[in-house]
């Protein structure tokens, strides 16, 4: 779900950083008022590492497999940090593996970061049903990254066929919008069942991990 | 301890020795400049822009090369797709397939523009030890929270990839197979990823102590030193800034 170097055009890109500017500010004014963040960033640096090696885990979906995002679980764990993470996690691939862009950095921040924060807030609300109670952790992990993927889906779809510099049939762009979130919806249930399982792993083995780092 | 991206940092070329900070805002201006074409005729001036500055750096094409292999795979199936879903001005046809124009020249354009963006990306960030670029980018702004994740996030990444690795050794000698989807197999793929995040936390606060007993955030000026401009980084500098503006200029007016 990484748009590459060359697909959008300059404006798109450069509204991409106009947007993940701010939204960058925001996630580190809110950690800073938290505290001194300090103690904090070792942690979410390393976390952040750790996700970038967890979304390597190929998941078997017959005949080919999956590799996760995992934005869900990193909203969902990370909090706030989680914008930050996914910026670094995005120019990191971006310099080393040439997956993503530097140029459409800033789009792929606001496409995969923001919806991790919307996951923050989601999983957040399993407080409902008691810190320690593992069948809300886990609905609420379910929910968290199913929305996530399903709104970066959403975001990817629509700057994808939009802003790509061809002239499209507007049934063939339909067909296209279609076939592309259709294929994404299965992955939207497995991220989701794979944080659910994450997150009640954790609140077994690890459960201050669940509450903020 | 040596990375992948700094593999080929110590080599001696005048990117190399270019003023790291001077060299980020000319290659991203560069970058930008090139994501504003869209005429087709600017493409072979965009092309050999790149392989001037390439050749330049000294960098091995071997190392290029094995870095656009894995994004080119996504390109390609742009570019397979385009010629046959856009456009209507038919240039021949492949069976029941009619190959249009605009799709061609849409293909053309998005596969030029990724090569040579990805390439100056590579070279960017491959001519200097990226503790280089991201002091560099620490003294024009970037804040140090963001600055310092990096740092750490790239200096334990492999570190954490080879818990990644032993882990999925020990599965596969007590016989997990990862063919077949089951759900005890995702559970497993589940706990393995939660195994990782759980001693990565216990490694940060290891991590944490041991980089506050050496100091940790006593001194947040020491990012902001070291660099020194001299008259030919700037020459350099209004030279790339000369070439993205000429690129602009002919984009916009024709």
């Amino acid at each position: 779900m990484h748009i590459p170097d060359g697909y959008l055009p300059t404006a798109v890109c450069a509204a991409g950083y106009a947007i993940a500017v701010p939204v960058t500010a925001f996630a580190l004014y809110k950690i800073r008022k938290e505290g001194d963040p300090r103690e904090k960033i070792p942690k979410a640096s390393l976390l952040t590492a750790a996700f970038f090696v967890a979304s390597w885990i190929h998941i078997p979906v017959p005949p080919t497999s999956v590799h996760l995002i995992l934005s869900g679980l990193m909203g969902s764990i990370l909090g706030y940090f989680a914008f930050p993470a996914i910026l670094i996690g995005l120019f990191l691939q971006a310099v080393m593996f040439g997956h993503g862009g530097l140029s459409t950095l800033g789009v792929n921040a606001i496409v995969i970061g923001l919806p991790a924060l919307v996951a923050y807030h989601i999983f957040r609300l399993r407080t409902l049903f008691g810190e320690a109670n593992r069948t809300g952790t886990g609905i609420f992990g379910f929910l968290a990254s199913l929305c996530a993927i399903g709104i970066s889906t959403g975001l990817f779809v629509v700057l994808l066929i939009n802003f790509i510099p061809a002239d499209m049939d507007a049934d063939d762009e339909r067909n296209a919008i279609l076939a592309l979130a259709l294929g994404h919806v299965p992955l939207m249930f497995i991220e989701g069942a794979f944080t659910a399982f994450v997150t009640m792993f954790l609140l077994r083995v690890r459960p201050q991990m669940l509450i903020g780092i | 301890m040596k990375f992948v991206l700094d593999q080929h940092a110590h080599l001696n070329s005048p990117i190399h020795r270019w003023d790291p900070r001077f060299k980020l805002i000319g290659f991203i201006l560069l970058i930008f400049a090139f994501s504003f074409v869209s005429h087709l005729y600017l493409l072979p001036a965009m092309a050999a822009v790149t392989i001037t500055i390439f050749a330049i750096s000294r960098i091995p094409i071997s190392f290029i090369l094995a870095r656009l292999r894995y994004p080119s795979f996504f390109l390609f199936i742009v570019v397979i797709m385009l010629p046959f879903i856009s456009g209507s001005d038919v240039l021949f046809n492949i069976g029941i397939l009619d190959v249009n124009k605009e799709g061609c020249e849409a293909a053309l354009l998005i596969s030029v523009r990724f090569f040579c963006i990805l390439t100056l990306g590579l070279i960017l960030f491959s001519t200097a030890p990226l503790i280089i670029s991201i002091k560099a980018m620490r003294s024009l702004g970037l804040p140090s929270i963001l600055a310092d994740m990096t740092l750490l996030t790239f200096r334990y990444l492999f570190e954490i990839g080879n818990y990644l690795h032993q882990m999925e050794t020990a599965l596969r000698l007590r016989g997990f197979k990862a063919r077949r989807f089951s759900r005890r197999g995702f559970n497993t793929l589940a706990w393995l990823g939660g195994s990782i995040l759980v001693r990565t936390y216990e490694r940060s606060e290891w991590i944490y102590k041991a980089m506050i007993i050496r100091g940790y955030g006593r001194d947040t000026k020491m990012a902001q030193v070291g660099f020194q401009a001299a008259t030919r980084d700037i020459l350099a500098l209004g030279l790339l800034v000369l070439l993205a503006t000429g690129f602009v200029v002919v984009q916009v007016l024709t």
